[in-house]
């Protein structure tokens, strides 16, 4: 049985330096698999290797396939084609990662309308039943307003309805939660939970927040430096790690009932 | 040109510094050193400024003054143009004769880059001071301080500088011209320093550093002079060396209109201003002195924007 | 929204107010008296008093001031009896040296500046925005780096300058264009295209360069803007990419510059004019400056200042519905 996104021996390379080395770990559907690591480790970098987002000058080399099919040395037009609609991505900051100049209605729906094409009228109604399952109130009202006009969390969710308006397949989120006050972000992450049951969709999740990982992955990599030093389900990796690293890593988490 | 205050000031201002300044000036030097257009315009520009300090001897080494005539060098068959090819180029002129008197082109030149960079210069002293001053009060202590000041740059850039210039300049009695133009250079000139500086100090004042150092009791004057000024310091250079070409070319706008430096005193303006009713005979008389103020104005342009580039590259990161 | 406008407004007019106050105190203290310059050749120390009279030049500054600005709304009388010379409202004074109301002078060179002004605006905007944008697009290849060393060498050259250059070779040597002229849009659109194609290339040279230069500069911040990473993400054509994400914020700035570009074009336009021969509003305040022609500098500095505040007004006024973030809301 293959994989929803299989990767294999994925390396990455800007600029002479190796920022990704030999990474391979798959997600099936409805599975969350969780990337975990410090800054720098390489996480987003992979993540941007699978949609082909890499930057100017940055080379992969390995295997990502997705849904069987492989995707490094795909032109851009035919991932253009995957992404948004197949395989959707949201990232930190929200507030900079929608344009302030239109309004959000229209961000949502042109993904639609790039994708299946048809009447305006039908995206209209597509973004304002999205912006209402993410949970934003009168969304015929709000789906006129602009960025600037909505709370951190609103404007994640409604990054959140923008990734999934086509029903994708695989969702990978980048640090979706780490620009958010803990509060909003519990929110947040009950929301992708909830929406990936009903939809099957599988979510790959990049974060440096341990705790957060451990609430929402069912298996977990971790990187440092651009290599994957573990890979598991998450009771192993938080329980029983293999690898010193993992296990620095989960000491430094405080706990509220050590005193030093 | 364009506009009054210079081609290369329109583009994003340089941001200001996010801290405490860190020493950069060895790492520029060797950033400009390695640009080529950086290299060429400074080379051109030490050359022109070498002439303009060095007028008086080149004036004795040629044995001709700005002001000398020289009825051998013209032709008066030919209605006053300059003997030989190429506007009159010779071994005792080297940038030939101004036809009708036959000066030399080369101390007119020289004299005149002299009248243009003391202009310029001082003009951009003048403007930075009261930009920096100005900007920085209404910045640092908003309320009235803030409106007062505000408004007082409203009112300034909102006249029409060049023909106010004009009117003014030739309202004006004969006096210390480059004094004069000085004065009103830098009066309406100010105005564009002033805005930037005060929002970049109103942006700075907020910024964590400078609460840290307020909550910790440091004293308004320590405040300015430490942790604002300090940060502020890429941007005065930018725009301070931008400033210059622009004033070099309102000087030669207004010379030639006959309104700026006016004769005796030799401006490149001026000469060009002469040399209309002469071009289709002595192109030269034309070539020497435009060429002169375009490449002027170039190098500096290009130097200026060389520096703000490699200013800019230390900040980020 | 209407409150705002009412208040920028009211600021308008207290600018207006004292620019005209600061122009007519430079004036009133540094000219030579004005009476000697309408008085011309034939002066006697009678006919000085008589203008003097006639003009008002014995009062006291600030009724001179009052009678000025009232003039302007209400038009004003000069002189008594037989020499009575009315001048109706918009007065912005009368010039004795030509007889004329300077509204007048003015409105009759009006078109041929705002020929010349348009005409380089439309060119200026249209060259500086694409050359800007594709530079911009394709930052870092060989067309970037020429357009970025060909601008900065326009945006050097005086206009005067280029004028002369530009006269020589086309005119002169080539003779590919006629001298500019006066020339009406009928009955031959053709010449009067041709007689004002160099002095809109003159006076849009700079400014096209300076466009190109801002608006690359622009193109490439915002490509590198999160939002433009969401829209890749998305899947969206390029194209529309380009079209619909990246140029309105790269765009909008530009139009707050060009404001105050467009009320600064009298400056460069007197220099064009003054070039070319051509009998525009830059024409008349040259002559008259050069005859100490007092009544028509104050109105020409005076109309142009009004442009200005009025130009910027509408810019800002334009730029909070192009901004969303900036757009006053009622909340």
């Amino acid at each position: 049985m293959s994989g929803l996104l299989e990767v294999d021996n994925l390396k990455v390379t800007i600029g002479g330096q190796d920022v990704v080395r030999d990474s391979s770990f798959a997600v099936d559907a409805g599975d969350t698999l969780g990337i975990v690591g410090e800054s720098g480790s390489g996480k987003s970098m992979t993540a941007l290797a699978v949609m082909g987002l890499l930057p100017r000058g940055a080379r992969a080399s390995g295997s990502v396939r997705f849904d069987g099919q492989e995707l490094l040395g795909r032109t851009d037009r035919q991932l253009r084609a995957l992404r948004g609609d197949a395989v959707s991505m949201i990232f930190q900051d929200p507030l900079s990662s929608l344009n302030p100049y239109y309004t959000v209605g229209l961000q949502i729906e042109e993904t639609y309308l790039a994708h299946r094409g048809g009447k305006r009228a039908v995206a209209r109604r597509l973004a304002v039943d999205a912006l209402a399952e993410v949970g934003i109130p009168e969304p015929q009202e709000r789906r006129r307003h602009f960025p600037h006009q909505f709370s951190g969390g609103q404007r994640q969710r409604i990054m959140i309805a923008m990734a999934l308006i086509c029903g994708p397949k695989l969702l990978i989120a980048d640090e979706p939660t780490t620009a958010l006050d803990v509060t909003v972000q519990a929110q947040v992450l009950k929301l992708l939970a909830r929406l990936q049951a009903e939809t099957g969709t599988g979510l790959l999740f990049i974060s440096h927040d341990l705790a957060v990982i451990s609430q929402i992955a069912h298996r977990v990599v971790v990187m440092r430096d651009g290599e994957q030093v573990e890979y598991a389900t998450t009771e192993e990796a938080f329980c029983a790690p293999k690898h010193p690293y993992t296990r620095a890593l989960l000491e430094a988490i405080p706990r509220i009932d050590e005193v030093s | 040109m364009a506009t009054t205050t210079g081609p290369g000031l329109r583009e994003a201002p340089v941001k200001p510094g996010a801290g405490p300044a860190t020493g950069t000036r060895r790492r520029v030097l060797r950033a400009l050193r390695r640009d080529r257009g950086a290299m060429l315009s400074a080379t051109f520009l030490l050359l022109v400024i070498g002439m303009a300090i060095a007028a008086p001897l080149i004036t004795t080494l040629t044995g001709s003054g700005p002001d000398t005539l020289d009825p051998n060098a013209i032709n008066p068959n030919l209605g006053g143009a300059p003997l030989g090819g190429l506007g009159g180029i010779s071994l005792a002129h080297p940038f030939g004769v101004e036809p009708d008197t036959g000066r030399d082109l080369l101390a007119r030149i020289a004299y005149g880059a002299r009248v243009s960079f003391l202009i310029a210069l001082s003009a951009t002293v003048l403007t930075t001071t009261l930009g920096v001053v100005f900007g920085m009060l209404a910045g640092f202590f908003h309320g009235w301080v803030d409106q007062v000041i505000s408004r007082l740059m409203d009112f300034l850039w909102a006249f029409p500088s060049l023909i106010f210039m004009i009117a003014i300049l030739s309202a004006l009695p004969q006096g210390n011209r480059p004094l004069l133009l000085v004065i009103v250079l830098s009066l309406f000139g100010w105005p564009y320093l002033g805005r930037v500086i005060r929002g970049q100090t109103l942006g700075l004042t907020e910024r964590e550093f400078v609460q840290a150092a307020r909550v910790s009791g440091a004293k308004t004057r320590d405040l300015i002079f430490r942790e604002i000024l300090p940060n502020l310091r890429n941007t005065v250079i930018v725009i301070a060396t931008l400033s210059v070409p622009g004033y070099v070319g309102t000087e030669a706008a207004l010379s030639f209109l006959g309104v700026g430096v006016v004769p005796p005193t030799p401006s490149w303006g001026q000469m060009i201003s002469g040399s209309l009713e002469w071009y289709q005979v002595d192109p030269m008389y034309f070539v020497v002195p435009g060429g002169f103020l375009f490449l002027t104005v170039l190098s500096l342009t290009v130097f200026g924007d060389r520096l703000r580039r490699a200013l800019d590259a230390g900040e980020v990161g | 929204m209407p409150r705002y406008i009412a208040g920028r407004l009211l600021g308008l007019v207290c600018i207006l107010l004292a620019i005209c106050f600061f122009t007519f105190a430079i004036f009133f203290w540094l000219s030579p008296d004005p009476a000697l310059a309408v008085c011309g050749k034939t002066c006697t120390p009678l006919r000085i008093s008589e203008i003097r009279q006639a003009l008002g030049l014995g009062q006291p500054f600030v009724t001179q001031f009052w009678d000025y600005v009232r003039g302007i709304f209400a038009g004003r009388d000069y002189g008594s009896g037989a020499d009575l010379v009315h001048c109706s409202a918009p007065c912005l004074g009368y010039s004795f040296q030509s007889s004329q109301n300077v509204w007048q002078m003015i409105t009759q060179r009006l078109p041929v500046t705002v020929t010349v002004a348009a005409g380089a605006a439309v060119l200026w905007l249209l060259i500086g925005i694409i050359a800007g944008v594709i530079s911009g697009v394709r930052e870092g290849t060989w067309w970037d780096r020429a357009a970025m060393f060909v601008t900065l060498g326009g945006a050097s050259i005086p206009s005067y300058v280029l004028a002369l250059v530009l006269q020589f070779v086309l005119v002169v040597k080539l003779q590919w264009l006629p001298f500019p002229g006066n020339v009406g849009f009928l009955p031959d659109p053709g010449l009067w295209f041709e007689s004002y194609l160099m002095p809109w290339i003159v006076l849009a040279l700079g400014y096209a360069c300076l466009y190109a230069r801002l608006t690359r500069s622009n193109v490439i911040d915002t490509m590198s803007e999160n939002f433009m990473r969401t829209a890749r993400a998305k899947g969206l054509p390029p194209g529309l990419i380009l079209r619909r994400h990246a140029l309105r914020p790269a765009l909008t700035p530009v139009v707050t510059i060009f404001g105050m570009d467009f009320a600064g074009l009298l400056g460069g336009a007197l220099i064009v004019e003054t070039v070319f021969g051509l009998n525009g509003l830059g024409q008349l305040t040259e002559q008259a400056i050069a005859s100490n022609d007092q009544p028509v500098i104050m109105g020409v500095t005076l109309l142009a200042a009004a442009f200005t505040v009025i130009g910027n007004l509408v810019v800002d006024i334009l730029y909070t519905y192009l901004d969303p973030r900036v757009r006053i809301t009622a909340s």
